[in-house]
């Protein structure tokens, strides 16, 4: 009987120990993905903050002649782009991000266009149309990848069919904290800070051909760029979660086992006491 | 010669950042040539060529999208992808002109036939830079 427990215990560990090897390569695995997607967002951010400058100002220069992309019209439908992981296993990560996009998209006509598989898999279950989806390109993105999700939210909101477009995405904060975020892409807003405009005469820029029309060709780059940029701080969350979650899902093997080792003990010196007992009972016996 | 700062940035890195005295860039209304003290000027690009003149030295790159922004402290041109003439690789190049040129034999959809004659315009531009050198 004892020694029958003691192998279910040994069983037990070596199981737990087999766990805590493959959460632990998960975890290195993520913590390396993590650094190069952190590098990759880096290096980028020179980029988008310049493009987003630029944009800012041509907004303020095309404000009497307004563009199509940031003219306000009623609110019949909406469109949801959502960037997920392509994973599971990534602590909160997904579910978080669902949880606010679905609530965003609470009491709207909404569509969706997904980014990632576990996007994919979880708006093919759930009553809201999806136009599009984009699985598995998060970790190779490049901003080419970009042009067909960019192509078709355009399309579909200069046709009219969607009349505002949103995207959810989780924001890196620091290894520890990501949050989900959402934000509107169209009709873009580019507001600046009334105070912000420098005092004394303006400088007139020369716009090639017209403001509008570089603001219209200006438009769809910087969705690329943001497009772009929430997927790969997607992808930098995503991995950050995935270690946070397999260093915890590590730890608690850790103390399972230790808690498993002392049972073990204990099972084996009781075995080994019983045993005792029987010897010196039954050599008693035999001596009387 | 009077010189000013000129920044290249791509999505993936910082391209050029240096003075130069003057570079010509492809817009979508033609090239542009932008000298010192230029007017404050923004412009979306086309597919073309980027030439830079830094210490009466020329260097080309090819540029494809994006656009530029010159202001008095700096110009600023932003590319979808940029790449220098001795960095092309003429072969990938030379590939994807003749992908490119097979699709548009099909009969793809319109978004597909757009999407194939891009490709191809930056194959060819690619190749007309790389052999320019």
């Amino acid at each position: 009987m004892a020694s029958g427990n003691m192998k279910d215990i040994k069983r037990r560990i070596k199981s737990v120990q087999s766990t805590m090897q493959i959460t632990k390569a998960m975890e290195l695995v993520a913590s390396s993905k993590m650094r190069r997607a952190k590098e990759r967002a880096l290096a980028a951010r020179p980029y988008f903050n310049t493009m987003y400058e630029t944009i800012t100002r041509l907004a303020a220069a095309t404000r009497d002649g307004d563009s199509i992309y940031t003219r306000h019209r009623e609110v019949k439908n909406s469109l949801y782009l959502v960037i997920a992981g392509d994973r599971g296993l990534a602590g909160g990560y997904n579910a978080n991000l669902f949880k606010l996009a679905a609530a965003q998209m609470a009491g709207k006509n909404a569509q969706v266009i997904t980014i990632g598989k576990k996007a994919q898999e979880h708006y093919a279950k759930r009553p809201w149309p999806v136009v599009s989806d984009y699985p598995g390109i998060a970790e190779t993105m490049r901003i080419s990848d970009t042009h067909p999700i960019v192509h078709d939210l355009l399309s579909l909101f200069r046709d009219g069919k969607v009349d505002e477009v949103f995207l959810c995405y989780t924001e890196f904060i620091s290894p520890l904290q990501q949050d989900a975020k959402c934000i509107q892409l169209l009709p873009a807003s580019f507001e600046r800070a009334e105070q912000e405009k420098p005092a004394g005469p303006q400088v007139l820029t020369e716009y090639d051909p017209s403001p509008e029309a570089v603001f219209d060709a200006i438009i769809p780059e910087y969705l690329y760029g943001v497009l772009y940029g929430a997927t790969v701080e997607s992808f930098c969350s995503e991995q950050s979660a995935r270690r946070m979650a397999m260093e915890a899902a590590s730890d608690n093997a850790g103390e399972m086992i230790e808690n498993l080792n002392l049972s073990y003990n204990r099972a084996r010196q009781a075995a080994i006491t019983q045993e005792i007992t029987e010897i010196v009972a039954g050599s008693g016996e035999v001596g009387a | 010669m009077a010189t000013f700062h000129l920044k290249v940035l791509t999505t993936e890195r910082c391209f050029f950042d240096d003075e130069v005295e003057q570079i010509v860039v492809r817009t979508t209304q033609g090239d542009a040539g932008i000298l010192p003290n230029h007017i404050p000027y923004t412009a979306a690009l086309g597919i073309g060529g980027l030439t830079i003149i830094q210490n009466g030295a020329e260097r080309v790159a090819a540029i494809a999208g994006g656009f530029v922004d010159v202001s008095k402290e700096q110009t600023v041109v932003l590319a979808r992808t940029c790449e220098w003439a001795d960095e092309i690789d003429i072969n990938r190049a030379r590939e994807a002109a003749e992908r490119a040129r097979q699709k548009l034999q099909q009969k793809a959809s319109e978004h597909e036939q757009d999407v194939a004659q891009v490709k191809l315009k930056k194959a060819v531009n690619r190749m007309r830079i790389a052999g320019e050198k």
